[in-house]
């Protein structure tokens, strides 16, 4: 139990077989009592979800439902050893996803025709994929845009490492192949096994990161469309999303889908909130930079987790529509300038410097924590912050309204993993070296998601690049969705062996390089 | 049966991608446009001047430099064309044009890009990647036309002086569905019920099509037909069952082959690499601009499962059941290349649909690139053969 | 006065008890604990919804 970063033995509060841990940390009088108060504001945030009886209902339809029993244990998972301002940015991020996603529960189950069947509400709903880009919901503030896929599979497995099986077993029950990404084959899971709320006026799916997504979208459709009677509009973003032949197709689909929404929920587009909505962006975007420029000097602030999280949800699900995320980028923005007048630092000791590339794995997100507490890496950014930085237009004339349609074309094609896994090999591959580059970074850590063809592709010329340039390179094979495949150990084995044999250290803290987490959450 | 006169000949032409007939149109002056994806329109690629050769890795080994590169869980096809690139393989081609079809085949151009495996003492030697449409419209017609130009028909002009005038592509056009007409024709033998020609030796001679210069095929194809015209097939028919094959990338015969020696006639063959659709002929017209009408034509007929809209999804499982009737197929075999993202779930779609909602008998598998001599796949087929004499006893329409 | 000290003891003993309670639950994580031991029965309960599991 100590107040000083570092101090405390991490690996000692797991238990072997439990789901959860022993106890919550003691990180000195002021940060426990924070992280307390915040303990305290998610219990009421789950409080008040559960007060509603077509939530409670939900909770005994839903299978998913039941990982959301451990939400306070993500918050955890995701603070672990963290002090100071970097403690108090992560339960910012983390608080507010929290409340996000309890929202989007909230609605799901209030137009769900199984639970509160509200059908006004519900005629109200445009329904979009887990990782799609939501800039084409940006001018409907008087629509909601929901998913579904969001709470039952994405951040289900950030809950529960097992989240997904269930699922992915079902898929591969009615003949699915073994070999396909689990996050899309989880989804068609959910679909399959009649787990989604119905409702909505409509539904824009989207060609989001990969071959799987698109397909796994068509068992999705199928019930959704013939089943539901839901229309459904395929948004066709497109691969090669930096030739400029490719922007005028890109944006007739955006306009395509507008129409599409106009049609069916009678509401019409509107460009005030659009315009506005393109002023948070920006300024997220801004943040985002302001962020990763810091982290370019020996005292980065926001990264590992707490940037690649946040990125995620603030960049493509949100997406300047909700207010609250810009107040969390300017509470952000000033503890991370807070911290770095100090020259303070998260861990006791930096030896690394990191560049993270790849698809991380879904089911150990914290693993960034644990590389800064357990070897003392600094994850400076990850391929899924990397992301548009872009500036919309933001003022209202009839020359930038044309330029608003390319802006949310650009920001579709330039979804998250998908500006990367698309798009040829220069931005997969060239831009890693020029990150490593930018960031100063000393090793890159490249997770290899074993289903994820267009990154496995690569395998042999990132290593190829490596060695030409010096780089150390340290493999992390993972199957995103399933831990049976690879378990969380299984991931960090392939660090310790690599950190261990290939630059001879020790662990900085050596209670976390074995960890009974097999059976945890 | 009596053997058909050119089988032989058409087999050698499988045997290696730099095929004899390969060699003589580039000994002609002629220049060798490779292409890996069905996606790609086949007679922009063989305009006065040049010809298309779809990429294939006959006789295909050790897949171990090209598993390092892009590891074991890409699909065996793309690894083997990246594997025979290494070794050379393609070094006769001229020029390679590639659509993001899917994201093997991107993955595995880009690496024989990357490796400098292709072009080797040819300065004009150009790779080019395009986009296509995933759904079929008026905005996908537009960008398939804009792609079309500026990376088929541009470098083409621009790097080897190749006509890429309206006149030129007509003719290519003209050309091409020259071939179609003869393998339809070729085809409609399958209709049959005691058919002169098998489903392998149909498989050969559409493989021959797509692999070799056309223009060099031609007399072949046309005697190939005037014989069929008057072979006489055994009296009695050898096979048990009459199959429609469905799925991805199939460029191996042997895999028909190992079909029908488990006793199941090939009737029909809606892969890629197949001639349903790929052989349909483009009909234009004389008002619009054949690039146009080409491009409307491979969008509107193709049954890739990357088209994401729900009337194409639709239409995949209509079209085979139209197939089916039409070929009298008792049964289906959906395959699927291991490892085939697209494909595995169409796979399971279709199959499931076509069983539940179609009534159909539906054997559904994964394969190897190359599968040679499978037992276990043997065995699957011959299982799936007495499943469906069974079912006819059952019905009461067995002659046995 | 004494009336309102009084008020305001209980008051304090109240948010005391209650800090007490609710700290306790959450150093010891007795929140996760309870949660867990809810779990395996919430898992029973969704294998007798009835389904219609099809494509």
């Amino acid at each position: 139990m100590a107040k000083e970063i570092g101090a405390d033995r991490l690996g000692d509060f797991y238990k072997e077989g439990s789901l959860v841990r022993k106890r919550r940390e003691w990180r000195g009088l002021a940060d426990t009592m924070y992280d307390y108060s915040r303990w305290l504001k998610i219990m009421m945030t789950l409080g008040k979800f559960v007060l509603k009886p077509r939530n409670v209902k939900a909770m005994f339809r839903y299978r998913w439902m039941a990982n959301y029993l451990a939400v306070p244990m993500m918050v955890d998972r995701h603070t672990q050893g963290l002090r100071g301002e970097y403690l108090r940015i992560c339960h910012e991020e983390q608080d507010l996803v929290i409340d996000d996603v309890a929202k989007l529960l909230d609605s799901l189950f209030r137009g769900d025709r199984r639970i509160g069947n509200d059908k006004k509400f519900s005629d109200k709903v445009v329904l979009v994929d887990e990782n799609e880009m939501t800039a084409v919901m940006m001018g409907f503030p008087t629509l909601k845009c929901l998913s579904r896929e969001t709470p039952s599979t994405y951040v289900s497995v950030l809950l529960n490492q097992y989240a997904a099986c269930h699922y992915i077993d079902v898929a591969q029950e009615y003949g699915l192949a073994g070999d396909v990404c689990p996050m899309p084959e989880a989804e068609a899971g959910v679909s399959i096994d009649d787990d989604a709320p119905i409702l909505g006026a409509c539904a824009i799916q989207c060609n989001t990161t990969c071959d799987g997504s698109l397909l796994g979208n068509g068992v999705i459709s199928q019930r959704l469309e013939k089943e539901n009677g839901i229309p459904v509009f395929q948004l066709a973003a497109p691969l090669r999303h930096r030739e400029d032949d490719v922007q005028e197709y890109a944006a007739q689909e955006i306009r395509n889908a507008i129409a599409f929404i106009e049609k069916h929920t009678g509401v019409k587009w509107d460009w005030k909130a659009y315009f506005e909505c393109a002023k948070r962006v920006n300024y997220a975007t801004e943040c985002r930079q302001e962020w990763l420029e810091m982290n370019r000097t020996p005292y980065p602030q926001v990264f590992g987790s707490n940037l690649a999280l946040y990125t995620e949800t603030n960049y493509m699900a949100i997406c300047g529509r909700v207010a609250a995320f810009e107040k969390a980028d300017k509470k952000i923005t000033k503890l991370a300038r807070q911290a770095y007048a100090k020259k303070k630092m998260a861990a006791k000791e930096y030896r690394h410097r990191a560049i993270v590339w790849g698809v991380q794995s879904h089911y150990y997100m914290d693993f960034l924590v644990w590389l800064l507490n357990c070897w003392g890496i600094v994850p400076l950014t990850d391929m899924l912050s990397m992301v548009s930085t872009k500036k919309l237009v933001t003022e209202d004339t009839p020359e930038n309204r044309e330029q608003a349609i390319y802006d949310m074309a650009w920001l579709t094609e330039n979804m998250i993993m998908r500006n990367r896994t698309h798009g040829g090999y220069k931005v997969l591959l060239d831009e890693l070296w020029e990150f490593v580059e930018m960031f100063n970074a000393d090793m890159v850590i490249l997770w290899e998601h074993m289903s994820c063809k267009a990154l496995d592709g690569m395998h042999g010329l990132f290593e190829e690049k490596a060695r030409e340039k010096g780089i150390p390179l340290v493999w992390v094979s993972h199957d995103l969705f399933d831990p049976r495949i690879i378990s969380r150990q299984g991931v960090r084995d392939q660090i310790n062996s690599f950190m261990r044999t290939v630059f001879n250290e020790e662990p900085i803290d050596p209670s976390l390089e074995v960890l009974p987490d097999e059976k945890s959450w | 049966m009596k053997d058909l006169k050119h089988l032989i000949f058409f087999e050698n032409l499988l045997l290696e991608a730099n095929n004899e007939l390969v060699q003589k149109a580039q000994a002609d002056g002629n220049i060798c446009v490779a292409y890996a994806c069905e996606n790609t329109p086949e007679p922009l690629l063989n305009l006065p001047g040049c010809f298309s050769a779809r990429l294939r890795a006959p006789r295909t080994g050790s897949l171990d430099i090209s598993t390092y590169y892009m590891t074991s869980f890409l699909c065996e096809y793309s690894r083997a064309l990246l594997e025979r690139a290494i070794e050379g393989g393609y070094n006769f081609a001229d020029a390679v044009i590639t659509p993001d079809g899917c994201s093997m085949m991107n993955r595995c151009i880009e690496n024989m890009e990357l490796l400098n495996t292709l072009g080797k003492g040819k300065d004009k030697f150009f790779f080019e990647y395009m986009e296509i449409p995933m759904k079929a419209d008026d905005n996908g017609l537009n960008l398939y036309v804009v792609q079309c130009r500026n990376h088929i028909l541009k470098p083409l002009s621009e790097k080897y002086g190749i006509d890429i005038s309206d006149e030129a592509i007509r003719k290519a056009i003209a050309d091409h569905n020259r071939v179609c007409e003869l393998i339809r024709a070729i085809g409609d033998f399958r209709k049959e019920e005691n058919p002169r020609i098998t489903g392998y030796e149909f498989n050969v001679i559409t493989l021959a099509t797509y692999v070799a210069p056309k223009y060099l095929l031609l007399d072949k194809l046309e005697e190939t037909l005037e014989e069929l015209k008057t072979r006489e097939p055994d009296e009695k028919n050898a096979f048990r069952a009459r199959v429609l094959v469905v799925g991805s990338e199939v460029d191996d015969t042997d895999f028909v082959k190992l079909i029908e020696d488990a006793g199941a006639y090939v009737c029909a063959d809606r892969f890629c690499y197949g001639s349903l659709p790929g052989r349909n002929p483009i009909i234009l017209n004389d008002e619009e601009d054949p690039l146009t009408q080409i491009c409307r034509a491979y969008m509107n007929r193709g049954e890739c499962p990357r088209y994401m809209n729900t009337d194409k999804m639709d239409h995949r499982r209509i079209y085979v059941d139209e197939l089916a009737k039409e070929y009298k197929a008792d049964g289906i075999i959906y395959q699927q290349m291991k490892f085939c993202d697209p494909w595995a779930y169409e796979k399971m779609m279709g199959s499931t649909i076509l069983r539940n909602t179609y009534g159909y008998p539906v054997l559904s598998v994964d394969r190897p690139y190359s599968i040679g001599v499978s037992g276990q796949m043997t065995t699957r087929v011959q299982a799936f053969v007495e499943s469906i004499e069974i079912k006819k006893i059952q019905r009461g329409d067995a002659n046995g | 006065m004494a009336t309102f000290l009084h008020v305001i003891k209980v008051i304090v003993i109240v948010i005391a008890a209650l800090f007490a309670l609710t700290f306790t639950v959450y150093i010891f994580n007795l929140d996760m604990k309870l949660t867990a031991a809810i779990y395996p029965w919430l898992n029973k309960q969704y294998d007798k919804v009835k389904r219609d599991q099809h494509l």
